[in-house]
């Protein structure tokens, strides 16, 4: 495996600052995947102090991308790292960004459904949200998994999968306008439903965007704005070649 | 060594020097003969060490040549110590193969971690639980697959005495509870269980039991109400007054047991620690001397030892509740004629508010069972005094609120001694 190359390394130290950097980034990925589970849950049970705890909560989301990329800065400056250290650093600077973004869109979540829990609920206690939620839960979970374990397969799979995302929110964007047009008073919660569904689907295009960076770092090639298809041909090959 | 490879080895010897020394005497040349022999003896002895060597190198330990001689009782030897050999390395490998099959094999989910929470080894269950993959995944820090900040915060903060109970949130709601045992030198043992059925039947317990009182008590309400004016009426025929006067004291003490119930649901719904709002604990010593000293019946002596001012930060209702039932079961239990003493101090640890009685005391075998709810020392006495059964279950539930631990002496006949023993965080600042 690719994490391998990570710790034959002649300096122990260096080593560890690198795995260090890794588990800090994964652990403001596990808070990030807290906060998106909370946000959810305040909208769907309709909890207006956990939908407020979380936008409260979004500052240390910050505080941790700060500590980070002060962290890669100064490995990038006294180490000087090449190929896949550098390649892993850059990453690494990359994904923080993503996240602290995705920690933003569930920010906004949380004061939606703080709001949201103050008028009535929909018959459905918006069971097409809670579904597009979860899907989006299971994309960050994969895409997390497959920075741990620098998993390509993985995050391949994943990148698809976002695909999944955009069309079930056109369809919850179709359907909201439906309901708007049958009764104009469900306007104003309609319109908040489809900006918590903006911000899944946006995480969900943060969350592909990681498994990018997932791939630059093991294979050093940057597929953003490429077809997945014609990597995939290139990998095929050259491990044709290899053989 | 037995003597035979040695017996041989004289015999055939002692035979080859006297067929030379014959052969020898013959020829007219008896010690070139002996020499001859000898020479020819030697050989043979050698060849036979030499192909011993080639055996050994050859690392085939079962074609063994076959010698006749000391070597060949050599080669024996060697092979039965590599069998007896072989024998304990396939029965250990059997036996480590059984251990490793039957912990795969378990219900629990186990990891094995190294001092860097590393992952060494995992079995199925744990696999399916935590949502690790075959190989790939040995060698990777636990805490960059299972990313919960509680789990993280907990494998990170080594209080491993308890479990920590997560939920996972991915696909289906699920709860596990991962425990941590280090063992050996810095290794660890994560232990995973799902406790989603728990989980859901405790939840259930909880909504029953607050639901069951929350209906119980409207009904209550109207009977005690009716009993009330019932009793109050001068018409009523003087033969039933006594049962009367018995039910209204019986659906007093049932409102009494629902209040306690909702109380304690009320308590148990809400995890979070306590407000900090300053309570006068002093203020409220003395509110509960003269609740004490307005019962019917009451210990003679009622003191109160103020050694501080601090005040507690805690919820007011709660601590009043918690306080009150201690003085409350302190007055009942205690005679006439003896002694309720109150107490609040603080010190370094933090403060601490006792109440003492000389009243009958709790037999020691009972003392850890106390604040279970319901739970009776003596069915007889606590129903004749009117109790409900749970206040200490509420003491309890308000102290763990507070981060406050409840301790308890009693010596029968004696009295008994409880007291809350708050945290230092729980004071105010003295200014």
């Amino acid at each position: 495996m690719d994490a391998a190359d990570l710790t034959h390394h002649t300096s122990k130290r260096f080593n560890e600052e690198l795995e260090r950097v890794r588990t800090k980034v994964l652990a403001m990925g596990g808070f990030v995947e807290e906060q998106l589970g909370r946000s959810l849950t305040a909208l769907v049970d309709g909890d207006s102090a956990l939908g407020r705890a979380v936008a409260q909560d979004d500052y240390k989301v910050n505080g941790m991308e700060v500590s980070i990329d002060e962290e890669c800065s100064r490995i990038l400056a006294t180490r000087a790292p090449a190929a896949g250290d550098l390649r892993m650093i850059v990453a690494t600077i990359k994904t923080i960004t993503d996240l602290e973004r995705i920690g933003d869109e569930c920010e906004k979540i949380g004061h939606i459904a703080a709001r949201l829990a103050t008028i009535e609920r929909p018959a459905n206690r918006y069971r097409e949200v809670k579904h597009l939620g979860r899907t989006v839960q299971s994309l960050m979970h994969d895409t997390l998994d497959a920075f741990a374990r620098l998993d390509v397969d993985m995050a391949l799979k994943t990148c698809r999968q976002d695909r999944v995302v955009d069309e079930e929110y056109e369809a919850i964007q179709r359907q909201c306008i439906t309901f708007m047009m049958e009764d104009p008073r469900t306007i104003r919660r309609g319109l908040d439903v489809m900006w918590v569904v903006r911000s899944l689907e946006r995480i969900g295009d943060h969350a592909k965007n990681i498994c990018e960076y997932v791939i630059y770092m093991v294979h050093g090639k940057d597929v953003r704005h490429t077809s997945l298809d014609q990597f995939e041909r290139e990998l095929a090959e050259r491990a044709g070649q290899q053989r | 060594m037995n003597s035979s490879g040695w017996l041989f080895l004289g015999a055939r010897l002692s035979l080859a020097i006297a067929v030379g020394l014959g052969v020898g005497a013959l020829l007219g040349a008896a010690w070139a003969g002996l020499a001859v022999v000898l020479v020819i003896y030697l050989s043979v002895l050698l060849a036979d060490l030499s192909r011993v060597l080639r055996w050994l190198r050859r690392d085939e330990p079962e074609l063994a040549p076959e010698i006749a001689g000391p070597w060949g009782d050599l080669v024996a030897m060697i092979v039965r110590l590599y069998r007896r050999k072989q024998f304990h390395k396939l029965r250990l490998l059997r036996l480590l193969r059984e251990l490793r099959r039957s912990t795969a094999a378990m219900p629990d989910g186990v990891v094995v971690l190294n001092p860097q929470a590393e992952i060494l080894w995992f079995n199925r269950t744990a696999a399916r639980l935590l949502g690790l993959r075959g190989k790939s995944d040995i060698g990777l820090r636990i805490e960059n697959l299972v990313r919960s900040p509680e789990f993280v915060r907990y494998l990170r903060g080594g209080q491993y005495a308890l479990p920590v109970i997560l939920r996972s949130t991915v696909g289906v709601e699920q709860y596990l509870s991962v425990q941590i045992v280090p063992y050996g030198a810095g290794q660890l043992l994560a232990l995973v269980r799902d406790v989603t059925h728990q989980a859901r039947l405790e939840a259930m317990r909880k909504d029953f039991v607050a639901n069951a009182s929350h209906e119980l008590r409207s009904p209550l309400t109207v009977i005690s109400g009716y009993l009330e004016t019932l009793t109050q009426d001068a018409a009523i025929d003087p033969a039933i007054a006594g049962p009367l006067q018995e039910m209204r004291r019986q659906s007093a003490r049932m409102t009494g047991i629902v209040q306690d119930l909702l109380e304690l649901s009320r308590l148990e719904s809400s995890d979070s620690s306590a407000p900090e709002q300053p309570i006068d604990v002093v203020a409220l010593m003395a509110q509960l001397r003269r609740d004490v000293l307005a019962r019917p019946l009451h210990p003679a002596q009622v003191l109160m030892h103020a050694d501080s001012s601090l005040k507690l930060l805690g919820e007011d209702e709660m601590i009043h509740s918690a306080f009150a039932n201690l003085v409350d079961n302190a007055a009942k239990y205690t005679a006439p004629e003896g002694s309720l003493q109150m107490r609040w101090w603080t010190d370094d640890q933090g403060g601490h508010f006792s109440v003492t009685d000389t009243g009958i005391g709790i037999a020691a075998d009972h003392i850890p069972r106390l604040t279970e709810r319901f739970y009776r020392v003596d069915s007889g006495r606590s129903r004749a005094t009117g109790g409900s059964g749970l206040g200490l279950a509420i003491v309890k539930h308000v102290l763990q609120r507070h981060g406050a631990q409840l301790s308890i002496e009693s010596q029968e006949g004696r009295g008994s001694n409880f007291t809350c023993h708050f945290p230092r965080e729980r004071l105010e600042r003295a200014t």
